[in-house]
């Protein structure tokens, strides 16, 4: 559109600062996003990517597997429910180890059932089958990385050997190894050679066919009082802390929203009441009120658009694989997707107040200028 | 510069919108700030308030308090160094704990049990007696008052609250203040795997006579590299999520500044457009460029003030709606500060780009321009 | 240089004529062999010639000329708003030729006086405030707040604007937004004040009230005034005309 383009090209600046500054919101939003998303799936990518459908803590552990102890009264009872294809015992702690030269903290999870517990897919290698083997994470391990749990008092260390790697599998935003319990079992007694019978943290559970896994936790709770049983997916929803990160960054996204329809209308209210005396002029030498309104909406998506490219690129650059604090940020087409449409609907929004007063331009007013 | 004021005070709408704009920003920075702050205060209040300048960790701990074990003989070892004027045991737990009054109770309270020898700030110098503590004040907010009891752990072990102290929270959990004894016979009867001997403790606070990293060395030479000291700052910022919390923070609060920096920008721009004639005018009879933008920039600043005035009401507003415990927020009188200085840069800032064409309006224009 | 034309007046129109000087001192403006040169690639454009102008202090002179003849140029000049690409330029004594921008901003500050054709008044401002801007601009050294506030409430008077000083320019008349203007060009008490058309969006009884206010004005003050026109009551009133047509001053 002839008039659209022409304006933005004698006032560049103007129209690229609204345009930057749509830019910087938007990928503020996404980065954000990607924080939030970054930080829950390290958190508890373990539990929501597991295979086991059905995960049964004691309550006393507050939805965390090392805070939790389940009793053999507690298993005798849950394994004692109608509905259960398979109950796996399953033990989780943070140990001090060592890979190459590097130490550090990892999370190792020990199951006694491989198809529970277990990430339910794979990026690379293959599943552990002997003891002694394990699963990592892959933004930590790689398939062949010999694991040494570094040992305490006069123990003898135990070494694990990564043998296949997954994608978001890591707890509480450490390493995480997924092997067997005789493995777990091997790496407490490393840590602490006197330690006496080694607790069992939680149950994993895979419902029978058809039967529902909610339904199933929720016959779990009534079998077993002290028993917090829970689907994977709520497990990971409610995993301390987590609902405080989303609780955040639902205000702070809301802020971000706000602050779009804002500048975009204080922009374009701004320069149609400058040109006030232009478009009177126009629409008295025979413009129709469609052209001037189509123009002022074609100036707000061109500058939307080219905003939503800018921070859509700067999001690009910074998920490109890079690690922030630790956390794997991922680009993610569909978020994209959903919040240019939304900035775009934000910014129309915005300019409807310079939409309404380019209609009520009346052409007679050409007639009687203002004088000075 | 008068003349900047009295177009302030004289044409107040077009500048409203813009400072609409910015306050929403100012809300912005305070709310990032005030939740950064209230994590970190949750997290580090519990060593903030040691009254003392390192904290003796075993090595093998990996700066974590609750995979520390010191036994006797190191804390001898440490004891008997130069420049340590004073050791105290520290040791924690953390565990679910459920009202006296409700042990079935199906919700749980997430708390942190910390023994001690050498009083932090706030609590008495001789710890509480067996079975009793004193909790930090984020506790009322579940309903417990003092003479209240909990249950703590499993176990069930019962504790009473016989007081309440500010500002002591450890890695975003409640804490729970109490002797040594209470805290080893707690971990024991919930925790079997992590028994202490009643001498051992999980880790040392240390009170120095001289330099503090002087004598941290000296500790960690004399226990022959069994013990990793640090100053209590060193181990604030090694405790889980304190240093990627404020680094991501920050960066989050930079862009945001960044994007107020734009918009006082793009105002001012547009605003500047619309006062070549004036402009012109005004050079003509003698105005310099540096007196023009100077004014600009006294109305930038002062749009900056205002919203961040505006800001800062409406996050003490928004802090008192939040009720307490339920999302960490904390404003504090130095973010504040902060904030209103990040607005008033980035408004001098964002005026940059309308300095160009200040300096190129032509005074010679304002002859034979029709207005 | 200088051609006969068809007026009858045989002395020469760059000169000031001997009646009608009121002043003594330096003149109030002199130009020698002042051009005004614009250069785009090969080509030239010669926006003002002028071999010489010089006015005497209190003199009113008509500037007259066809439109793009170089009246602005020439004000321009005068003012201290443009530099001339060659010649000598003084007002009121002092070279102002190879002032620097800034100087000539201080220059136009104290001691020259514009009043435009259209656009003068800061439309935020009253039209006392209109009148002491200019002292305001001149920065915390030479300010001299009280004196300021003194001479603009006498111009004012002077000018019949006592009752409408606190007025807003949308809540001025035309005419009397000129006067407003015309104060404020007085405000400095300036060796010269330009003029460009300031009859020309006014009534004829406006207009001639004004170009009376004008010429007792300056002729009160001994001030010299440049008064760019088409208007005869002006040519009447003044102390002689210029006639200036493609960049060169006819006589």
């Amino acid at each position: 559109m002839f008039l659209a383009f022409n304006e933005i090209r004698r006032g560049p600046v103007r129209f690229s600062l609204l345009a930057l500054a749509i830019g910087l919101l938007l990928f503020l939003v996404l980065f954000q996003q990607a924080i939030q998303n970054g930080l829950i799936t390290s958190f508890v990518g373990a539990l929501r990517n597991q295979s086991a459908p059905v995960i049964v803590y004691s309550l006393d552990g507050q939805r965390t597997l090392q805070g939790s102890t389940i009793s053999e009264e507690v298993e005798a009872s849950i394994r004692s429910v109608d509905g259960i294809d398979a109950a796996a015992r399953v033990d989780q702690a943070t140990f001090t180890v060592r890979v190459d030269d590097e130490t550090s903290d990892a999370s190792i999870l020990g199951t006694e059932d491989p198809s529970l517990g277990r990430p339910a897919e794979l990026s690379g290698g293959r599943a552990p089958e002997a003891e002694g083997e394990a699963i990592g994470s892959d933004t930590d391990f790689a398939v062949g990385d010999e694991v040494t749990v570094v040992a305490g008092g006069d123990a003898d260390p135990i070494t694990i050997e990564v043998v296949g790697v997954a994608r978001d599998v890591q707890l509480s935003v450490e390493p995480t190894l997924f092997t067997d319990l005789a493995t777990y079992e091997a790496a407490v007694r490393a840590v602490n050679p006197r330690a006496p019978t080694v607790p069992v943290n939680a149950i994993f559970v895979r419902p029978a066919d058809g039967v529902d896994p909610s339904e199933l936790a929720d016959r779990i709770n009534e079998a077993a009082p002290d028993a917090d049983a829970v689907t994977r997916e709520v497990a990971a929803d409610t995993a301390p802390g987590v609902a405080q990160v989303r609780q955040s960054f639902q205000i702070i996204f809301a802020l971000y929203a706000m602050v779009v329809p804002l500048v975009t209308g204080l922009f374009f209210l701004i320069i149609t009441l400058q040109k006030a005396r232009s478009l009177t002029l126009l629409r008295a030498m025979g413009a129709r009120t469609g052209t001037l309104a189509g123009a002022l909406v074609t100036q707000v998506v061109a500058v939307t658009v080219a905003g939503i490219v800018a921070g859509v690129g700067l999001y690009a650059l910074v998920t490109g694989g890079a690690q922030i604090g630790g956390l794997t940020l991922r680009f993610d087409p569909t978020l994209v997707a959903v919040w240019a449409a939304g900035f775009l609907l934000l910014a129309v929004v915005g300019s409807l107040a310079s939409l309404r007063r380019v209609l009520r331009i009346d052409p007679i007013d050409a007639t009687t200028g203002p004088g000075t | 510069m008068k003349l900047a004021l009295k177009e302030l005070r004289r044409r107040p709408g077009r500048f409203i919108a813009a400072t609409a704009v910015l306050t929403v920003l100012a809300v912005l920075l305070m709310f990032l700030g005030g939740l950064l702050d209230g994590l970190l205060a949750g997290s580090t209040g519990a060593y903030r308030a040691q009254r003392a300048e390192l904290i003796v960790y075993s090595s093998t701990a990996r700066e974590s308090l609750i995979r520390s074990r010191v036994d006797a003989a190191l804390r001898d070892a440490v004891d008997a160094t130069d420049g340590v004027e004073a050791t105290g045991g520290l040791g924690t737990v953390q565990l679910g704990a459920r009202p006296g009054d409700d042990p079935e109770s199906r919700d749980l309270i997430s708390i942190a049990l910390l023994g001690y020898e050498l009083a932090p700030r706030g609590l008495p110098d001789e710890p509480p007696a067996e079975g009793e503590v004193i909790a930090d004040s984020t506790l009322e907010a579940e309903g417990i008052e003092e003479g209240d009891t909990l249950l703590l752990g499993p176990a069930r072990r019962e504790v009473t609250v016989t007081g309440f102290v500010d500002d002591t929270g450890y890695s975003g959990q409640i804490s729970l203040w109490g002797s040594l004894d209470t805290w080893r016979s707690v971990t024991a009867d919930n925790r079997p795997d992590r028994t202490f001997a009643d001498d051992a403790v999980a880790a040392l606070v240390v009170r120095v006579d001289g330099d503090a990293s002087e004598v941290a060395d000296r500790i960690d030479g004399a226990t022959d590299g069994a013990t990793n000291t640090l100053t209590i700052d060193e181990a604030i910022e090694a405790l889980p999520g304190v240093s990627q919390q404020r680094s991501t923070f920050n960066q989050i609060i930079g862009v945001t500044a960044a994007i107020a920096l734009v918009v006082v920008g793009l105002f001012f721009a547009l605003i500047t457009v619309e006062r070549t004639s004036l402009y012109g005018i005004l050079k003509a009879i003698g105005a310099s460029s540096a007196t023009l933008f100077g004014g600009v920039l006294l109305q930038a600043v002062l749009l900056a003030l205002l919203a961040s005035a505006l800001g800062s009401l409406a996050a003490l507003g928004l802090d008192a709606l939040i009720p307490p415990g339920s999302l960490p927020f904390d404003i504090t009188p130095s973010r504040l500060t902060t904030n209103v200085a990040l607005m008033v840069v980035a408004a001098v800032a964002g005026c940059a780009f309308s300095l160009r064409r200040v300096l190129r309006i032509d005074p010679a224009a304002a002859i034979g321009a029709a207005s | 240089m200088t051609s006969t034309d068809q007026t009858s007046d045989p002395s020469d129109a760059s000169e000031p004529s001997s009646a009608g000087t009121t002043g003594s001192g330096p003149s109030a403006l002199r130009m020698v062999d002042v051009r005004k040169v614009y250069r785009s690639g090969d080509d030239e454009v010669v926006a003002l010639d002028c071999d010489r102008l010089i006015v005497d202090p209190g003199e009113i002179v008509a500037l007259v000329g066809p439109s793009g003849s170089g009246k602005t140029t020439l004000c321009s000049i005068a003012g201290g708003l443009l530099q001339a690409t060659e010649g000598v330029v003084e007002v009121d004594g002092r070279d102002i030729t190879d002032l620097s921008p800034s100087e000539l901003t201080d220059f136009r500050r104290t001691a020259v006086g514009f009043v435009f054709q259209t656009v003068n008044l800061v439309p935020f401002l009253t039209a006392r405030e209109n009148l002491l801007v200019v002292d305001e601009l001149g920065g915390r050294r030479n300010r001299d707040g009280r004196k300021a506030k003194e001479r603009a409430d006498q111009l004012l008077e002077e000018l019949g604007l006592t009752d409408r000083a606190g007025n807003l320019p949308a809540a001025l008349s035309g005419g009397q937004r000129q006067r407003v203007a015309i104060g404020r060009a007085l405000m400095n008490d300036p060796a010269l004040v330009l003029f460009d058309e300031p009859t020309s969006a006014l009534d004829s009884k406006l207009g001639d009230q004004v170009v009376r206010l004008i010429r007792d004005e300056m002729k009160a003050r001994g001030t010299s005034s440049i008064i760019v026109t088409h208007d005869d009551r002006i040519t009447h009133y003044a102390d002689r005309t210029v006639h200036i047509e493609d960049g060169r001053i006819a006589s």
